[in-house]
């Protein structure tokens, strides 16, 4: 898996995949709606399947001494491994604004939604989907990534819209926490979002390998 | 003794049926692999290699199973083709460089004496190579890593009649070291010259799987050549 991983970062990725997981940082960005920065990074991610599509990367790697299901598990490393490289820079902006910085003006202006344990949540749930909707559906035919990438696109957009009205609902301003305010409700729901990426992500590895099986290629 | 074993292999498309495809593949062997365009020829090699999933029938290399054991027979297969190219704006020695990790038996000095042999210049993108110097390169690959059973679709298609002969000799020195061969071709010649043994496709269904001698004793017509009796068949006489 190790080598099939270097196979992944050396020759299928497109250098924006990493680049793109610097919006990682839009969660500084007072009065934008941050979670964009969770779809751009996906985007980047998505240019790797285009590259890969282009250049036989599926046969390819199909032909290495590795069992077909390890082709799936491969770009499902890769992917995780990007998105956990961009919820590092979200991470590191959402520690910022709520120790340092959690006084600050100009976040405590902001009337969108403020970086914290919750957003980070929402950010794995948004990663999670992509990996069930996008990474599944590819899978599914490991050549057709046009629908998949729209449905993603429409439900990622509605999960950030979502995201950023609950808090103005009455009774939910909690969600919209500074600093270590309602730390508990925030920490939970951060693991709440972890455990959904986590689950997201392992049924549709598992489902695609299963697919991947079947596919002709 | 039989290293591969193919038994009853079938796969429908909506246009196009491989029907109870059975043949064996001996150790130390050439096979040739002939049929017309669109006769089940890559359809078979395909599956022998997991990248088709056949609707039914059993392929084993050395007595295991595929399926089973694919990684493990992976090991011990290299495959070439003269249509596809990976990584086309990759240069020869990146791709190369992740490829030769994957194989605990790669030999760095049978790759540099193919590189040699096949006139290939490392630093060269494959999408600068012309169509006979992709199939050098996939077979540069398949040769390096000590593989005991090559697959080869159409490996001569394309090349000039200098380099088909070539490589045509390079499939006896490969056979003599050890090496098993089964390739495929439209090419009649390439059998004539180097095949033990010849499995003829046609309309998805095997025709024959015999020795090459055998072959002839049995399909051809007095004073008829190789090219001559395929030819007779194709047509339905």
């Amino acid at each position: 898996m190790r080598n099939l991983m270097i196979k992944e970062m050396k020759l299928s990725a497109s250098v924006l995949s990493y680049l793109f997981t610097l919006f990682g940082l839009m969660f500084f960005l007072p009065g934008y709606p941050i979670l964009c920065g969770v779809f751009f990074v996906t985007l980047g991610i998505f240019q790797s399947f285009q590259n890969a599509r282009e250049t036989n990367d599926i046969l390819f790697s199909a032909l290495l001494p590795i069992a077909k299901r390890d082709v799936v598990k491969g770009k499902y490393l890769f992917v995780c491994f990007i998105e956990l490289c961009g919820l590092l820079m979200m991470g590191i902006a959402v520690i910022i604004r709520m120790t340092v910085l959690s006084e600050a003006a100009l976040y405590r202006n902001n009337a969108l939604m403020n970086a914290n344990c919750f957003s980070l949540g929402l950010a794995f749930l948004i990663f999670g989907l992509f990996n069930d909707v996008f990474v599944g559906g590819f899978f599914k035919t490991a050549y057709k990534f046009g629908s998949p990438f729209v449905t993603y696109i429409v439900l990622s957009f509605l999960t950030i819209g979502i995201g950023e009205m609950l808090h103005h609902f009455p009774g939910l301003e909690s969600l919209n926490a500074f600093g270590t305010e309602h730390l508990i409700l925030q920490i939970s729901l951060l693991v709440s979002g972890i455990v959904i990426y986590i689950l997201l992500t392992y049924i549709s590895c598992r489902r695609s390998c299963r697919r991947f099986e079947r596919i002709d290629l | 003794m039989n290293i591969v074993e193919i038994r009853n292999l079938n796969k429908s498309y909506p246009s196009f049926h491989l029907e109870d495809v059975t043949f064996d593949i001996n150790e130390g062997e050439i096979t040739g692999f002939i049929g017309r365009n669109g006769a089940g020829k890559t359809t078979t090699i395909k599956s022998m290699l997991n990248l088709i999933h056949p609707d039914s029938g059993k392929i084993s290399y050395f007595g295991k199973p595929l399926k089973e054991n694919e990684a493990e027979i992976k090991k011990l297969l290299g495959y070439s083709t003269g249509s596809v190219t990976w990584y086309p704006r990759k240069r020869i020695k990146d791709t190369i460089g992740i490829v030769k990790k994957c194989y605990d038996t790669w030999d760095e000095e049978a790759y540099h004496r193919y590189l040699d042999l096949f006139g290939l210049d490392e630093n060269k993108t494959a999408l600068e190579l012309s169509e006979g110097m992709k199939v050098k390169y996939n077979l540069l690959i398949a040769l390096s890593h000590q593989a005991r059973v090559l697959i080869l679709d159409e490996p001569t298609s394309g090349l000039d009649p200098f380099s088909r002969d070539e490589l045509l000799c390079l499939f006896e020195k490969l056979k003599e070291e050890g090496t098993s061969i089964f390739f495929s071709t439209h090419i009649v010649s390439d059998l004539e010259k180097c095949a033990d043994h010849i499995v003829y496709i046609s309309k998805g269904k095997i025709v024959s799987s015999l020795p090459k001698a055998e072959f002839k004793r049995q399909l051809s017509k007095e004073g008829e050549n190789l090219e001559e009796t395929v030819l007779r068949l194709e047509g339905g006489e």
